[in-house]
């Protein structure tokens, strides 16, 4: 397999001794980077639907990682095996980790038994952006997605998930919504569980 | 209005807003890797790495100026100084020191004493070649080149490849003054 | 810096007013003369086409830039670099080397300057008496870093079409006074 970034492997949360998960870096490092990859993803791609595909495929790598620190650190390797568990485990954890805060909302969708979204009124890869007309709908909230998506799906609750703006009433700039739609067998699974 | 004097890069990085640095260690992770299937070659992923450093350093520097209230960077020995002591530390929260200067004053090394860049990363034995933290050391010949400094910069010690410290040679090239861009009968 | 007599001879606009109004126009050049912005609040005269007019602009800069080094009296480290090169006109220096001009003042308004060692160019006409705009300069540029630098989708050099940017620029611009 071609990869670095392999995750070292520890036996229990009692025996790692790096990162406790506490060290920060400037907003702005992760901000040059964060543009540099949607740069760089830029010239390999002819449009917005295959540059945001791409940012996603970043994000889902980022999310199975994190899954992976966060079961060995934070919950002694036990995973979530409920759909609503794994949902607030997204919206609570997960973001905590990644944003420094619980996600502003997460909720059902109303038409669609499989849907729920995670929303925020600025995620923090959309903090600085301005998107010029000729990028239509880009977001660049596709990577979030990715990283959803990557946690969920290795906790085994396939998914497909998306970034939309959400115009808001009263507020200048939108909310970023990040969607979610299980799986069928999910859903089947879920059913099973009662 | 006198010159006001830089600030300590511990002083801006305590100011400005931070993230967790596993969101920027993962998602750098997640560049190499992309990179790797892109590419495949181990040295043109070196490259490719070096390259998009310069372009973030290019950007980075007007953060660089506006935070540190660095007003000059005219003398390499100074601004070798400011990268190590105010750059490193206000973006990546890490110092970094000066060490090696050759006796004309155009070469040093900067040495890390910390790497966030690296956590949880081992090199498989496919990736030997590579330079996992290239991109730090084209973010500095970025930097330098928007002050008019041109510079190569290569790492001579990287802990990835087994050596004790990040060290990231310096070199001074020339300094090229900024000229009139427009031709006369344009 | 202030040319060719007093305002009191020549006819100078109304006084600025407290809040608003008094910018005319800002242009940002990068350090290879390219200009990223173009923004105007308040031009009723224009007399040369866009590129003509940044060029012109730009050239000014330059020329005063480099005629304001050759005049300065005083001598400190500043020079040592470019010692050889003082007596010549024109010669090129490297970005925050020598003396710098900040504003210069004409009956009709007043031109604020301000250039960082990475050669960014900052430009902003105002009302002949608005006050010392250094640190307005220094707030734009600031403006500049957050909105412009780190938006994903701007690619340096570029042209400056961040919607952020402008607004942030054009609400703040309203309180120079």
């Amino acid at each position: 397999m071609i990869g670095v970034g392999k995750i070292k492997q520890y036996a229990n949360v009692l025996e790692t001794p790096l990162s406790k998960g506490k060290q920060e870096v400037s907003l702005s490092a992760f901000a040059f980077l964060f543009s540099e990859l949607v740069q760089y993803n830029q010239t390999q791609v002819d449009n917005i639907a295959e540059l945001e595909r791409r940012l996603e495929d970043a994000g889902y790598s980022v999310g199975a990682r994190i899954l992976e620190l966060l079961c060995h650190r934070d919950k002694g390797n036990r995973r979530e095996t409920r759909l609503l568990g794994i949902l607030s485990f997204v919206h609570s954890t997960v973001w905590k980790v990644l944003f420094g805060k619980v996600a502003d909302s997460l909720e059902k969708g109303t038409e669609h038994e499989d849907e729920y979204m995670i929303s925020e009124k600025e995620l923090l890869v959309n903090r600085f952006i301005s998107i010029p007309k000729d990028m239509g709908t880009f977001n660049c909230g596709a990577f979030v997605a990715g990283i959803v998506r990557g946690v969920l799906d290795s906790a085994g609750f396939p998914a497909v998930v998306t970034a939309h703006f959400v115009p808001m009433e009263g507020q200048q700039r939108p909310r970023t919504t990040i969607l979610i739609k299980f799986a069928e067998e999910v859903l089947r699974r879920e059913a099973r569980l009662g | 209005m006198a010159p006001v004097a830089p600030r300590s890069g511990d002083a801006i990085f305590a100011s400005v807003e931070h993230v967790n640095a596993e969101l920027f260690t993962l998602t750098y992770g997640a560049i190499v890797r992309q990179l790797l299937t892109d590419l495949e070659e181990v040295e043109e992923v070196n490259k490719q790495l070096d390259q998009m450093g310069y372009n973030i350093g290019v950007r980075l520097i007007d953060e660089f100026l506006a935070k540190s209230n660095v007003s000059r960077c005219v003398d390499f020995k100074e601004t070798a100084d400011a990268i190590a002591k105010i750059g490193f530390k206000m973006f990546l929260g890490v110092g970094a020191s000066v060490t090696n200067w050759d006796a004309d004053g155009t070469c040093c090394s900067i040495v890390l004493d910390d790497n966030p860049l690296v956590d949880f990363v081992e090199l498989p034995d496919t990736c030997q070649g590579l330079y996992y933290c290239n991109i730090l050391s084209g973010v500095v010949r970025g930097a330098l080149e928007m002050v008019s400094m041109k510079t190569e910069v290569t790492w001579v010690r990287d802990m990835l490849r087994g050596d004790d410290a990040f060290e990231l040679q310096v070199k001074l090239l020339k300094q090229v003054p900024e000229e009139y861009p427009y031709k006369d009968d344009e | 810096m202030q040319f060719f007599g007093g305002s009191d001879i020549s006819p100078s606009p109304p006084a600025p007013t407290a809040s608003g109004n008094n910018a005319h126009m800002m242009y940002v050049f990068n350090r290879n003369g390219v200009c990223l912005l173009y923004r105007e609040w308040n031009r009723p005269l224009h007399t040369l086409n866009a590129q003509q007019d940044h060029k012109l602009m730009f050239g000014l800069l330059f020329s005063l830039k480099s005629l304001t080094a050759k005049m300065d009296p005083t001598s400190f480290e500043n020079h040592e670099m470019c010692s050889l090169d003082k007596g010549n006109l024109g010669v090129p220096q490297l970005p925050g080397q020598g003396c710098s001009f900040h504003s210069f003042r004409t009956n009709t308004y007043k031109l604020s300057f301000m250039e960082t060692p990475s050669g960014l160019k900052i430009i902003l006409i105002t009302h002949p008496k608005t006050g010392d705009l250094r640190e307005s300069l220094k707030y734009i540029y600031n403006l500049y870093v957050e909105y412009v630098v780190k938006n994903p989708i701007y690619t340096p050099g570029a042209p400056i079409r961040c919607e952020l940017f402008n607004t942030s620029l054009d609400q703040y611009v309203r309180s120079i006074s």
